[in-house]
This record gives structure tokens, sequence and C-alpha cells, in this order.
């Protein structure tokens, strides 16, 4: 009986997958909103449930293969889910819950009310081929589960059916289309050399096979970086990002800065360690390449956030920002520094999706979109200024947070490699983030005049629509406060070797 | 010089690809865009099945009687591509509609290119 359980625990991953896209088909056909959320909610919360048990289940068990259809890996598909995995998969789950909640109070202020039903249908997909993305173990199927996000990814944001949408999506579509050619060529070149396509076998073939390789090798891994960086939002190639994310409606923002960009990260992430290695990769400079380009995000994200007027471009320049962290700390090309970029991943996902929705809040409630407006919004509006200002706090970086936390151990990490100098970058850019969140925070609620004319709460949304504002702000404090636990859990399932 | 004689089908196609990429990068007309996105995707679609290409062997296709597998070529690279042409057909189509709604709005299907690269708002 328990090996019963044992073996359907592990078919969580398909199961979540494979539900999440049989429903997204059968929300269209529901025909009110009210059916079409609760029909949405309950399977995202039973994918939640789902994956806490799939968490409990690597936890106690460790990282298992899960063979789709039961046929073997050289020809089969194979999901591979390790610690990580299923860490970033709750993350995914969990914050998409929390989203979907939210726009059941205010999608429909900002699309039209036709299209609340396929809203929901491309959520769902897009969490469906986000888990594929995180769990895959196979370079092509990755492949296919990245184009089916992208593809989501523009629905979610051309469904508000602005001028400036349609712009923002088809620059999104165009550069995310070179990024999977790219992503795709190395896939030819990785297949060219080792026959397989399953990570574990191409790692052996290739591990052996280095010598008379080496330009195949570097040319197939700059273009995994590339491609994957510009879905990723890595700093010279995210020009798409800004447009995108603060055109589109506010739960779509959230869902595009929280999720959509981490996906091919931790894919590239798999890629570099389970494909290559660590052997390969240190032989060739894409980590320092990674480390510069990091480095320039962090700084250059942060001034173009700065130089920004309206609210929603400037939180998405400083998701540019924080993508630079990430990539810094896989960079960096230690275990500490791997670790960090995965635990970034889950703090910058629970903190940027609140800010989002709390941005949101204050468009939504006042009709302007220019920070100058935000004047004095703090005594009109004081718990969602409230949960913007933890927010914004992480952001920056003060003590336990979440935010400090990875800033203060990817300095360690930097200390660790011995390049000492980093520690600048890293502390130039913190400043850079408080230069820009405080100045709102400080107009929000303070400043005689600021605060002239202004009704106390008369603005404020009824305390259930700001609920799941406050859940996710609990959970990033939490995931500050238990860092001890999530790192050392990241960092048993670390793929270095 | 003799390799890239030998490989000159893998040639070709890295050629096509580079054709493919810096048209969808820097041409303004959204519809030579899409053009050079196919042409992009049809050339790794080339290289891939040039991978899996043995000269003088058989598709796998069992007709009249089976040959030892040493008969015919691998077929991975052929289903690989199968799945590769049905997403490229996808995002062929998601662009055009976009392309359509973008004549809509903006009256024109040339982008400005320097505007959109710098990601400056301009609306």
């Amino acid at each position: 009986m328990s090996e019963f359980i044992l073996s359907s625990t592990r078919l969580i991953p398909l199961v979540t997958i494979m539900g999440l896209m049989i429903g997204a088909f059968i929300m269209p056909l529901l025909k009110s909103k009210k059916k079409v959320y609760g029909f949405y909610l309950t399977m995202n919360i039973i994918v939640f449930v789902l994956n806490v048990i799939n968490l409990r289940y690597v936890a106690v068990h460790g990282a298992y293969l899960l063979e789709i259809g039961h046929f073997k890996a050289p020809f089969g598909i194979v999901f591979r889910i390790g610690e990580i995995e299923a860490v970033i998969g709750l993350l995914f789950a969990f914050v998409m819950m929390m989203i979907a909640w939210y726009s059941y109070y205010g999608l429909e202020k900002e699309i039209s009310s036709k299209r609340i039903g396929f809203f929901y249908t491309l959520i769902s997909l897009l969490l469906a081929s986000l888990l594929g993305i995180v769990y895959t173990y196979d370079l092509f199927n990755g492949f296919v589960f990245i184009e089916v996000s992208t593809l989501a990814a523009c629905g979610i944001i051309v469904i508000k059916d602005k001028k400036e949408n349609i712009k923002a999506t088809l620059k999104y579509l165009i550069l995310s289309t070179l990024g999977s050619g790219l992503v795709l060529m190395g896939i030819a070149l990785v297949y060219s050399m080792s026959g397989h396509l399953s990570m574990g076998h191409i790692q052996s073939v290739l591990s052996s096979n280095v010598i008379g390789n080496e330009n195949s090798i570097l040319i197939s891994l700059i273009l995994f970086t590339i491609g994957l960086g510009i879905k990723g939002a890595m700093f010279p190639l995210h020009i798409w990002l800004p447009d995108a994310h603060s055109s589109a409606p506010t739960p779509s923002s959230a869902i595009l800065s929280a999720l959509v960009i981490k996906a091919p990260i931790i894919f590239l992430i798999k890629i570099y360690y389970l494909v290559y290695g660590f052997e390969i990769l240190s032989g060739t400079y894409v980590l320092d390449l990674l480390l510069i380009f990091g480095s320039l995000g962090m700084l250059v994200g942060s001034l173009l956030a700065r130089s920004q007027k309206e609210l929603k471009r400037m939180i998405a320049y400083s998701s540019v920002s924080q993508m630079g962290y990430i990539f810094f700390g896989i960079g960096l090309g230690n275990r500490l520094g791997l670790g960090m970029a995965v635990y970034h991943i889950i703090a910058h996902g629970v903190t940027k999706s609140s800010l989002f929705l709390a941005a949101g809040s204050f468009i939504e409630q006042t009709g302007h979109k220019m920070i100058d407006d935000f004047k004095g919004i703090g005594k009109e509006m004081p718990v969602t200024l409230g949960i913007f200002t933890i927010s914004a706090l992480s952001m920056i970086g003060i003590p336990v947070l979440p935010g400090f936390i990875s800033k203060w151990n990817l300095s360690m990490a930097a200390i660790e490699s011995g390049r000492i100098y980093l520690l600048a970058i890293l502390l130039a850019s913190s400043l850079l983030n408080a230069s820009y969140y405080f100045p709102i925070i400080i107009n929000g609620y303070f400043g005689e005049d600021n605060l002239d004319g202004k009704i106390f709460n008369s603005k404020s949304k009824p305390i259930k629509t700001l609920m799941p504002l406050i859940i996710l702000t609990i959970a990033m404090i939490l995931v500050g406060f238990m860092s001890g636990t999530v790192i050392d859990f990241i960092d048993r399932g670390i793929y270095f070797n | 010089m003799a390799m890239l004689w030998t490989n000159y089908i893998g040639v070709g196609a890295i050629i096509l690809f580079g054709i493919g990429f810096m048209i969808l990068l820097l041409n303004n007309n959204l519809i030579k865009k899409i053009i050079g996105m196919n042409i992009m995707e049809t050339s790794i679609f080339l290289l891939f099945i040039t991978i899996g290409n043995i000269d003088g062997k058989e598709a796998p296709i069992i007709v009249g009687g089976k040959m030892s597998e040493a008969g015919y070529i691998n077929p991975i690279p052929t289903a690989l591509m199968l799945t590769g042409i049905v997403v490229a057909v996808s995002v062929t189509a998601c662009m055009l509609a976009l392309t359509i709604k973008y004549h809509a709005f903006y009256g024109t299907i040339e982008l400005d290119e320097i505007r959109a690269i710098r990601g400056e708002s301009d609306e």
C-alpha cells in the first residue's frame, strides 16, 4: 500500500502539468466569470497542495527521475525533480495562486469582460509550461515548453488590446523568437556532438569527448546563454522587458516579472551544470561573461529605473537590475553563488509580485500612472503603501528581509571567489535601489504639502481585496526569516559536483 | 577548407541562419521580419535533418518487409523537427495576427527600429 502511495507521489509533476493543460481548455466553455474563476482557483489550489506534497516527498526521499510513459531515458522524455525543482515549482504555484486571487477583484477594470475566460486559460497554460521548463531533463522538451510559455506570455500582455500593448507584444515576440532560434541551434550542436537529448546522457558523452570539440562546446554554450538570456532579461538583451511589463494589465505584469523570466534561468542553470558540468564550464569564459553582464545589469538597470517617471516602468527596470543579481550569482561560479542565485529567484518572485500588485492598486484607485502623482498616497491608501514599503525595503536590502539575505550571501560568495572588488558593485547597486524606492515611500507618507487635502483612507481598498497582497508579504517575510532552512534545502539539491 | 566543402549542407544551413537572423533583427517591415524568422527556423530544421542523415540509407518507413536497423537513417531528428515545425507555425500565426492588429492601430507595418531598440516609451 505504502509502495503504491510512494509511486503515485512521483507522478505529481506530470499530473499537475497535464491537469493544468486540460483544464485550460475547459475554461472558455464556462459562461459566467464566477465559474471560470472558481474553476481556475480550485485547480491552482490543488496544484499548490500537490506541490507541497511533492516538496515533502523530495525532502524525505531525495531527487528522483520520472520517466514519462515508462520509456527509458535515451528515447523517452524524462523529468528530474530534485530539491531545487520542487521548491521552485512550489513558488510558481503559490505566487500564481495569489495573483489569480488578486485578479478576481481588479482584472475586469483593465480588460473587457469577454476576455476574462481567455485570461485564465492563458495563465493556466503558462503555469503548466513554466513548471515543465523547471522539471524537464530533456533539452528538446524544454525548448517546446519555452515556446508554449512565450506564446502564453504574449497572450496575457496583448489581452488588454491597447495600442502600446500590441507594440510591446510584437517586440517581445520578435526578440523571443530570436532567443528560441539560438537555443534550438544550440540544441542542434549539442545533439550533433553527443547524439542524445537527455541531459544525463549528454553529460556522460561530452565529458569524455572534450578534446577536439572545444569550439563546438563553446559555441553551443554561448548560444544557450544568449538565447535564454534574452528570455531571462539579461542586461543588454532586456530591451523588451520594460515595455511589456509596464503596458500589461497588473496581474500579467506581476506574473511576467515574478515567474516568466525566472523559468528560463532555471533551465540555463540546468544546462550549465547537468549538460556540460562544471569542469567544461570552468574551462570557458562563459561564467565571466555572465558575471560582467550581471554586474552591468545591476548598475545600469538601477540607473535606468531611477530615471523613469512612470511607476510600473520603474518597477520593470528594477526587475532588470534584480535579474542582474541572479546572473551575478551564477557567474561567480562557486557553490554559494549558485545557491544564492536560486534563493534570489525565490526572494524576487515573492517580492516583485507583491510590489507590482501594490503599484497596480495605486493605479487602479487613483487613475494616475506617474510617480509624481502618488505624493500623499500613504494617507489615502495606508495599508497598500505599507505593503509596498515592506517589499521595497526587501529590494533595497534591509536586514532580515530576503533581499538582504541574498545580497549578504552574494557578497560572501564574491569574497570566497577571491574577487573583493565585486563588493563595490553590490553596494553601489543597493544604494541606487534605495535612491529610487525611498522617494516614493517618503513622499507617500510624509511632508506637509504632500498630505494637504488628502482624506485618510479615502481611496483604500476593502481588506478582502488586499488579502492576497498581505499573504504574499507574509510569505516574503517568512522566506527572509527562515532563510537558513531554505538555503540549506537548496544547497542539498545544488547541481555542483 | 576541405572540411567546409564536405559539410556543405551544414555550412549552407549556418549561412541561411545568419541571413534569417539579420532579416529578423534589422528589417523594419513586420512581414519581412516574419519571413526572416521562417528562414531562420527552416535553416535549423535543415541542420538537424543533416545530422540524422546517413548517405545511402533509407527513410525509416517500413515498406515491404523490414531491413536490419543498419539500413535506415536516424529517425529522431526527423521526429524532433516535426515538432519544431509545429512550434514555428504557431509562432508565425501569432505574429501574423499581431501584425494585423498593429496595422489596425497604427496604419502601417513598419516598426520604428531605433526607438524600439532603445526601449523608450513613445506613446
